[in-house]
This record gives C-alpha cells, sequence and structure tokens, in this order.
C-alpha cells in the first residue's frame, strides 16, 4: 500500500520480468517513470518558446495554408 | 481599454502537464488573430511560462488517440463531442524543425474548460512528430471512408 489507496501488487515473476499491478484512485494519474520522464523533457524543451521564432512558426503555417482552399464544408448529404 | 487576462479564455489543467505541476490555469489565445490550429498556452499561475499548441487534425488528420475512461471521468467527459484536443509543439528554429507531441496530448472539456495532459502510452505516438509538411488539402472531392468525417470533427474517440 501507498497512502490509504493506492495498492501495489506483484502480478508475476519471471527469470527477466516482473510484472507489476497498481491500482490507485482516478485522479492519481500513473505513469510509467521512462514515460514520464520522456514527456517531461519533452514539456519542457516546448515551454517558452522565443516570441521570434513562434513568428516565425505562424508565419510559416500562414504560408503553408494560403494556397489551400478554406477549411472543406462537411459533406451536404450527411 | 485593453483586455486583461480575464477577459480570455482559462483553461485548467490541474496541474497535470508533467514537469509543472503547480501550472494550473492557462490563458488560451490564437497565436495570430486568424489563426484557426496556431495557439498560445499562457500560465497565470507561473510566470513567464508560455506553451504553443496546435490542433492535430491540419496536421495529422488519422490522429485519433483514444481517452482512457479515468481520464474521462476526471474531465466529465460524457460525450465526444465535449472534447478538443491540443497536441504541444516544439517550436524549433525552423518550420521543418518543429516537432508536435503526440504521445501526449491535451484534452479538453470544452464546457467546464478543464483540461489534463494525457500521455497515451502503449499507443505508439511519437512525442516528437514532424510538424511538415502541413497535410495537402484535396484539389478535388475524393469519396471518404466512413469513419472520416467522424475525424474530421474535433472530438476524440472516448
Amino acid at each position: 500500500m501507498i497512502g490509504h489507496d493506492v495498492v501495489v501488487t506483484v502480478l508475476e515473476v519471471r527469470p527477466d520480468l516482473v510484472r507489476i499491478g497498481i491500482n490507485a484512485p482516478r485522479d492519481v494519474e500513473v505513469h510509467r517513470e521512462e514515460v514520464f520522464i520522456e514527456v517531461q523533457q519533452a514539456n519542457r524543451s516546448a515551454a517558452s518558446p522565443s516570441p521570434q521564432a513562434v513568428e516565425a512558426l505562424a508565419a510559416g503555417l500562414r504560408d503553408a495554408e494560403a494556397p489551400a482552399p478554406s477549411k472543406p464544408d462537411a459533406d451536404p448529404a450527411g | 481599454m485593453t483586455a486583461t487576462l480575464v477577459d480570455l479564455p482559462t483553461l485548467d489543467l490541474g496541474g497535470s502537464l508533467i514537469g509543472f505541476p503547480q501550472a494550473h490555469r492557462f490563458a488560451l489565445v490564437r497565436v495570430t488573430p486568424d489563426s484557426e490550429v496556431l495557439f498560445r498556452l499562457t500560465a497565470l499561475d507561473i510566470e513567464r511560462l508560455e506553451f504553443v499548441a496546435a490542433a492535430p487534425y491540419p496536421f495529422f488528420p488519422a490522429y485519433a488517440p483514444e481517452i482512457d475512461d479515468a481520464t474521462a471521468q476526471r474531465l466529465e467527459l460524457a460525450d465526444s463531442h465535449d472534447a478538443m484536443l491540443l497536441v504541444l509543439l516544439t517550436v524549433g528554429p525552423t518550420l521543418a524543425a518543429t516537432t508536435a507531441n503526440l504521445l501526449a496530448p491535451i484534452v479538453v472539456n470544452v464546457n467546464t474548460r478543464r483540461a489534463a495532459q494525457v500521455t497515451l502510452a502503449g499507443d505508439g505516438y511519437p512525442l516528437k512528430a514532424p510538424l511538415a509538411p502541413m497535410a495537402p488539402t484535396p484539389r478535388a472531392p475524393r469519396p471518404a471512408p466512413p469513419h472520416a468525417l467522424q475525424q474530421a470533427g474535433q472530438g476524440v474517440a472516448l
């Protein structure tokens, strides 16, 4: 048990593998550490880009969007 | 009078942004007034913290992640039409160097403006998907597969 409401269970033990089950309340997020760390790093590198880079991106996308027609309408038959 | 942050739509991410547990409230604004795909997420609880997010559909038309029940319940999402997806961008020096995080998108309940970053572990979505080139818009209408219209909405599968 972790705290009052998180239950950790060893589901399976093999020579090359241990499977762990985690039962937690819905408001507790459970992440595998390596995925958590990857996303954390990605979030950090995404944080607070320079205003110039954002402007360049917006301009680049505007140029890419410009030749295309506006959003296709929904299927009139639908 | 200039607009204050209070006038802007605010999302409550509830500290779910991994690495930024103190950041709860974010102002969501278009990067340019006419942009329908590019947004700024500006933290209201932490100074000088900002992200750039995109609506994924124009770039990744096939991107239709399934949101797990726990997240749907946490965000009180009863209907996929109430959900909007945003993906965080890592803005590079060029468009070609800009990537989108498809592994951990932000799911928004458009009614309550509660939102959460959701890690889609196991689905094989990339953490750094190149943003460019933009999905080409077909010039002539083509028969769409039956599920295409569903994906064309902003909703996500629940």
